[in-house]
């Protein structure tokens, strides 16, 4: 343990409770002094203060100690009393606003790590001015008449020798009523140890007089008390003393060179002897011999245990007292006052043990007397003497609260008092490291008064980082609690002082209000004292506050904005949160052999584009030996990983901007930052890493000088030769993310390197954003990259020289159409620069789609070219599937100046959803002196389809002839407005003749949204029937094609042969087919439909939209082989009675595979098992032949009201186990079919009652013969099989 | 009444802090909860002040303020629940049983899939789960 008077506490009490002497003294005493720039008690001070008095005491105890440290307080008899408040308020301004004048300095200064600092001991933390607040603050308690301690031990009288009648003098300065009033009111005893002084003043010379008066006074009030001081021998003034002992004294340090500056060694050596000799010979005796007298009074009253008896009695009598705040007055004869004298004057003499017997003697007398304040003031005593004691710690501190909260009961009188007290208490818990609960009473202490408060808390706050261990967030708060009671009283400087170091706290950690809020007030604060330097670094921090509300972000925005304003530049900034780049969204677009027609077209996957120039550009092969040569002759090694791009081709560069706040902000003045160096040599490019290094490291906040010089390099030229640069401007509302495309176009060969982007917030502050930060994402981002490019590759660019280059447009390009809608298009090819193309291609990749037509000449209908006889194709012919999508450009076709080319394109709408058809164009440089010897052009348009007609077709055997075959189509409109006329629908091929089976009775073949409508049509393969000749005229004929609209009956109908369509066909074949040749008995069918459209007047513009379907590989035949008709009739009449009935039957029997079949006929008798069982089978084979076809509207009928009877039939028949008809002759037949033959096989069959009867109880097994001389290698197909017998419905009437 | 509920993460970090005052004191509430992890770290830190239970998660009372009283719950993962109540003499049994429902919907609210360990709770649910637990604070004691 720390010796206590050693403590902070200990000295502070040596210092503040020591005697004091009053002082009285002529004018000519002070005038005396002033001359030295010091008032006489100012002169005094510095010797006043003893360390080694070493003076003998001897108080109560006849055991003498010796005192070593002493002090003597001078005080002139006016300033004697409770100061005033007002004053002293003032004077505690003025040291915190001194204070605050000085720390000015080291705001700059980075901000110390509270943590870091946590080694420096208090003394060097706390600032050295809080001493002299606290001081100040516990002297406006001072001279209150309830302390003994402030009371003056002795007075001394001080009279210049210039005075008239100086012994006179003497007594008139006691006894004037100028003193003060605790002694004319009785507090204290009137009659104190008087010194007389005389002061001479050197410069007068007239030492002479001066001792005749001394020996005058000495007669007058005794030789021992009389004194003489002679001041100011030096006559110049001009000595410069080395270590001034005023200095320390005075605050202001331009004055203090001149205090004392007339009083020699000599005179000083003089003051402190005589100061020296008052305070030993006489003040201190003086008190020892005052606690001899008084002690021996106490014992006597007090002490033992009848006094103490009689005490109580006496005190018992005063209860019914009024209970005034102050107590009963004590007058300075009364015992209590001379115990608490007693107990003054021994804590002064040091004799802690006497004082704090007296102390805790009369502290009962107070509290019984309900003299509170008394009260208060002994036990704050009694708590100190048992510091200075080192005693029992609980009671001290038990003292110094009860202290604490007395005074605060008595009120507004104890209000002081209870301030002193507490940074006494304070002081007494620090002394013993209880940090925690000093910091609790500096708490307690901080008043309404905001500026005492906040120092209050301020040291709370050190208190809390004292602490072992300390409390960071809790010093964050009382120094941001301090700051804002600085604030009210407009001590700026230290509101900025607190809340930088709160800052360090709450630097980093995620609360984001409190941070915020302290970063904003420090803002405002450096601002308001027109640092706007520092203020914008603490806004800065605050600007991209997501998490606040709305308000306080406008607020926050506007305030950083005004201030920006204030200084009157624009303010650039690294790494400016507002807007938020969002380089995850950065996406590099540069164009070197590979150029895109528009933004989709980059969207497009490379592999895709790859795979689709896969056979367009040269072969690796072919173009090495002048390609690679090329290359390494003009480009050196390391250049080859730099991307490459054309000089006057813009790069592209798409950035997210991400406005964090809830509140619009407006960007402007967009651009990269580039950096173009003109030569190629590796050292330039080692030198262009290093300062890609360099602005990586800016990119961390500091300001590297190059960069800077780049930046204003960029401003400065604006028209820089070598690269150009575009601008963008745009605002974001709240929370928005916007990509915003930034180009540069470099002018001259040489590397470029894209740096960042710089942009301008609400038109004074410049934010600036490196690309060098997070690579590892938009390598991801950036498909076009093949291999791992060190980041700054990624953004370094070699510019070539400037190169021809295609611009492609298609004209009118639909974003949305119907399913089957056909489109003419205008594909525009233009060649900007001087030197021509040759050698194009193009690829398109649905070839589905998109077909290419001749060479534009003129605007003609769409649909017009397409009907029959005016359709004149191109020579270009689709070759090959392979090849279909592949189309080269006529060898003439050389694109350049500003003559564009124009070529004619078909869209057709083929299935349905959204699609993206990709074109690219493969062209050739003539100049070929340059890296690149082609380039390709990739175009991409969007396309989405709709439904517009949904068409199914169903085909059936015609039951009646082996040549027909019946077709259902089945339109449906899926569209929700628009409405279809249905215009032809044809069979493709030759051999085919379509005809309605219906007259058309449907005046308009007009489909309404939602409507569906069927048509039956009657195929008929003519092949077989024609010979060639035949063929040609019906060429002619036509007869493949129905029409079925009835609008404008003149029309004509469209060619599906050799006109578009059948491109188009021919890709629909290849697309819904399997393969080309598929089974020569498939039909394919084409649907043309248009628009409904009631009003003439837009007859043609509506002609020109046409739509076609087609439906391809719609088989007509069964898989089976063979196809028959039963024949025969249909009703008969018969006599049953007479006889059972016999019929006569015809099978016809095809064969339509290209081989002979023998085929057997079974037939059985049916019983009811074998119903059943015959039925699942033949569902099972000749399901696909009849499919959907039962639904025809006769048949159906038949075959219900069939079904009912032979049910009927079948129940009423079975149980007697009789067919209701047998085959007669015999079971089987057989007969040989050749290849495409046909045969005839009568069959009989025997009824013997009336009714409809379904003769399909027989079977066909037909065999290949394999015989011949086909190998059975080609016969993949099964080589034998068995149909069962189709229903024929006879009906067999009894004849009357 | 209670003004102040609070989530503070391991790392001291806030992950739910709801004030139900109508003024606006929000700075201040977040300054009280802030200051009293100092209170919850220094009653880890000396397991002995904390009392004879070893696996009590609920602190006490953390420290009087001039008008508040602050209320601490630690739970196994050392996340703290901090409680600020204006009222001056809130029964102990409340005050644990306000603090084992919000644990519970604290529990839930993480146990979101969704929910990344470690950030802010903006669940709305949470939060209403909460707001209705304050309202019922103090009920059982009246009622």
């Amino acid at each position: 343990m720390v010796d206590p008077a050693n403590t902070a506490l200990g000295k502070m009490l040596t210092e503040e409770i020591t005697p004091v002497v009053m002082v009285l003294r002529t004018s000519l005493v002070e005038e005396t002094c002033q001359k030295n720039g010091l008032s006489f008690i100012k002169m005094l001070t510095p010797f006043s203060v003893f360390d080694n008095i070493d003076v003998p005491v001897r108080t109560a105890s006849d055991q003498p100690y010796r005192l070593q440290k002493f002090k003597l307080r001078f005080f002139y008899a006016s300033d004697i009393q409770k100061p005033n408040l007002q004053a002293a308020k003032e004077r505690l301004e003025k040291v915190i606003t001194e204070a605050g004048e000085k720390d000015t300095s080291d705001y700059c200064s980075e901000l110390a790590n509270v943590e870091k600092g946590l080694t420096i001991s208090e003394s060097e933390l706390s600032p050295s001015w809080f001493q002299v607040f606290n001081k100040e603050l516990a002297f406006t308690s001072s001279f209150s008449d309830h302390e003994a301690f402030d009371h003056p031990v002795a007075c001394l009288l001080v009279v210049s020798s210039k005075d008239e009648e100086p012994v006179n003098k003497f007594v008139d300065l006691f006894n004037t009523n100028q003193l003060p009033s605790i002694l004319s009111d009785g507090v204290m005893d009137p009659k104190v140890l008087k010194q007389y002084l005389l002061l001479h003043d050197n410069q007068d010379e007239m030492p002479d007089k001066a001792s005749k008066i001394l020996s005058e006074m000495k007669s007058t009030f005794g030789s021992s008390d009389c004194r003489l001081l002679c001041i100011n021998s030096l006559q110049d003034g001009l000595l410069e003393n080395e270590n001034n002992p005023w200095s320390s004294y005075n605050l202001d340090a331009s004055l203090a060179q001149h205090l004392g500056c007339f009083l020699s060694v000599d005179d000083i050596d003089e003051i402190k002897l005589l100061i020296q000799d008052l305070s030993a010979k006489h003040i201190i005796p003086h008190m020892e011999q005052k606690i001899r007298i008084l002690n021996q009074q106490v014992s006597s009253t007090r002490k033992g245990f009848r006094n103490q008896i009689k005490n109580l009695w006496w005190r018992k009598g005063k209860e019914d007292a009024p209970d005034t705040p102050n107590g009963p007055v004590y007058t300075y004869n009364s015992i209590e006052s001379q115990i608490r004298v007693l107990g003054d004057y021994a804590f002064m003499l040091r004799d802690y043990e006497l004082a704090l017997s007296n102390y805790r003697l009369i502290s009962m007398d107070y509290k019984l007397d309900k003299a509170w304040k008394r009260y208060a003031g002994v036990q704050e005593m009694m708590g100190l003497t048992y510091f200075m004691l080192d005693h029992s710690r609980k009671e001290a501190e038990y003292c110094m609260e009860n202290a604490f909260s007395t005074y605060l009961k008595v009120g507004a009188h104890g209000q002081q008092n209870s301030i002193r007290c507490g940074l006494w208490w304070a002081e007494l818990l620090k002394a013993r490291d209880q940090y925690k609960e000093a910091a609790i009473v500096y708490f307690r202490i901080s008043s309404e008064d905001p500026l005492q408060s906040a120092v209050m808390l301020e040291q709370a706050s050190y208190c809390y980082l004292l602490m072992e261990p300390p409390m960071f967030r809790k010093y964050g708060f009382h120094r941001v609690l301090s700051g804002d009671s600085y604030e009210k009283c407009d001590q700026v400087k230290h509101a900025i002082r607190t809340y930088r170091s709160a800052l360090s706290v709450f630097k980093g950690s995620s609360w984001s209000l409190i941070r915020d809020h302290t970063h904003f007030q420090l803002g405002k604060w450096f601002a308001s004292l027109g640092m706007f330097d520092a203020a914008i670094k603490h806004m800065l921090e605050i600007l991209a506050c997501e998490h606040q509300s709305k308000a306080v972000q406008e607020l926050f925005l506007q305030d950083f904005i005004l201030l920006v304003q204030k200084t009157g530049k624009t303010l650039e900034v690294w790494g400016l949160q507002l807007p938020i780049i969002k380089l995850s969204l950065l996406r590099v677009i540069f164009e070197d052999h590979r150029t895109y027609a528009s933004p989709a077209a980059v969207g497009i996957r490379e592999s895709l584009w790859r795979s689709l120039e896969e056979d367009m550009i040269p072969l690796l092969s072919t173009a090495k030996s002048n390609w690679l040569e090329l290359q390494t002759k003009l480009v050196s090694k390391k250049h080859k990983e730099s991307n490459i791009c054309v000089a006057g081709e813009a790069i592209k560069v798409d950035i997210g901007f991400k406005n964090p706040l809830q509140i619009p902000i407006s960007i402007s003045n967009v651009s990269l930052i580039c950096k173009h160096s003109a030569s190629s040599d590796s050292t330039e490019v080692d030198e262009l890493n290093s300062a890609a290094n360099e602005l990586s490291s800016v990119a961390d906040g500091q300001i590297d000088e190059d960069l800077t010089k780049l930046i204003s390099r960029d401003e400065g030229n604006a028209e820089n030769y070598s690269f150009t640069l575009s601008e963008a401007e745009f605002s974001l509302s709240g929370g928005e993310t916007l990509v915003v495309q930034l180009t540069v176009t470099p002018r001259v060969e040489g590397i470029l390197n894209i740096v960042g982007v710089k942009w301008k917030l609400s038109g004074c502050v410049v934010g600036f954003q490196s690309f060098k930060i997070d690579h590892t994402k938009n390598t991801a981002a950036k498909g076009r990259i093949k291999h791992k490019l060190s980041p700054s590759d990624e953004m370094r660019f070699l510019v070539v020289k400037s190169l021809p280059r295609l611009e492609g447009f298609i004209h009118h390009f639909p974003t949305k159409s119907y399913h089957g809608e056909l489109h003419r298009l205008v594909l525009e090819l233009k060649n900007q620069s001087n030197f021509p193309v040759k050698n194009m291609k193009m690829k398109i990749s649905h070839p589905r789609f998109l077909l290419v037509g001749d060479r534009e000449v003129k605007n003609s209908e769409s649909a017009a070219c397409l009907i029959r006889g005016k359709s004149e194709r191109s020579g270009v012919s689709v070759s090959s599937e392979e090849a279909a999508s592949l189309f080269n450009f006529p060898e003439d076709s050389v694109i350049h100046g500003e003559e564009p080319l124009l070529w004619s394109l078909w869209l057709r709408a083929a299935v349905l959803g959204s699609i993206s058809l990709c074109m690219t164009i493969y062209y050739e440089l003539e100049d070929i002196s340059t890296i690149m010897r082609y380039r390709i052009l990739r175009m991409c348009y969007n396309l989405e389809v709709l439904p517009s007609i949904v068409v199914s077709f169903k085909i059936s055997h015609c039951p009646l002839r082996l040549q027909e075959v019946l077709v259902c189509m089945n339109v449906v409109n899926k569209t929700s407005s628009e409405s279809f006329q249905i215009h032809q629908l044809s069979a493709v091929g030759n051999q085919w003749e379509l005809t309605m089976l219906q007259s058309m009775d449907i005046p308009l073949h007009s489909v309404t949204p939602g409507q569906s409508l069927s048509c039956f049509f009657k195929l008929e393969n003519v092949r077989e029937r024609l010979t060639s000749e035949d063929k040609v005229v019906l060429d002619g004929i036509r007869r493949s094609h129905v029409r079925l609209g009835t609008q404008g009956g003149k029309q004509e109908l469209f060619d599906t042969i050799s006109s578009l369509v059948a491109d188009f066909h021919h890709q629909e074949r290849f697309h819904q087919g399997m393969s080309d040749q598929g089974h020569p008995d498939a039909v394919d069918f084409v649907l043309i439909f248009q628009p409904h459209n009631k009003s003439q007047d837009q007859h043609l513009l509506e002609y020109s939209r046409l739509f076609t379907h087609h439906v391809c590989h719609c088989s007509v035949v069964s898989r089976s082989p063979i196809d028959w008709v039963m024949d025969g009739p249909q009703i008969i009449h018969h006599d049953f009675t007479m006889s059972f009935c016999k019929i006569n039957l015809r099978m016809t029997i095809h064969n339509s595979l290209d081989a002979a079949l023998s085929v057997h006929i079974n037939t059985y008798d049916k019983t009811a098992s074998s119903i059943t069982s015959q039925s699942s089978d033949s569902t099972g084979i000749t399901s696909e032949n009849k499919t959907g076809w039962h639904d025809l509207s006769l048949a159906n009928d038949v075959k219900q009201s069939s079904d009912i009877l032979g049910s009927q039939f079948a129940k009423q028949v079975s149980p007697e186990s009789v067919s209701p008809f047998i085959w007669s002759g015999s079971s089987s037949t057989s007969v040989d079919l050749g290849p495409l033959s046909t045969a005839e096989v009568p069959l009989q069959i025997c009824m013997f009652a009336p009714g409809v009867y379904d003769i399909s109880s027989y079977q066909l097994n037909w065999n290949l013969h394999v015989s011949n001389n086909q190998s059975p290698g080609t016969l993949s197909e099964q080589s034998l099989g068995t149909c069962a017998g189709s229903p024929f419905y006879l009906t067999v009437l009894q004849s009357t | 009444m209670i003004v102040c509920v609070a989530v503070v993460g391991q790392q001291n970090n806030p992950l739910y802090i709801q004030s139900f005052t109508e003024a606006d004191d929000a700075l201040k509430l977040h300054h009280i909860v802030h200051c009293s992890l100092d209170v919850v770290d220094e009653r880890v830190n000396n397991p002995k002040k904390s009392g004879p239970m070893l696996n009590e998660t609920f602190l006490g009372l953390l420290y009087p303020t001039e008008n508040y009283k602050v209320y601490g719950f630690l739970t196994n993962t050392k996340v703290k629940f901090i409680l600020v109540t204006t009222d001056l003499d809130v029964r102990d049994a409340d005050v644990r049983n306000f603090f084992r429902k919000f644990h519970a919907a604290y529990v839930d609210a993480v146990s979101n899939p969704f929910h990344v360990p470690g950030k802010k709770i903006t669940s709305k649910t949470f939060a209403e789960r909460v707001s209705n637990i304050v309202k019922s604070f103090g009920m059982g004691s009246t009622g």
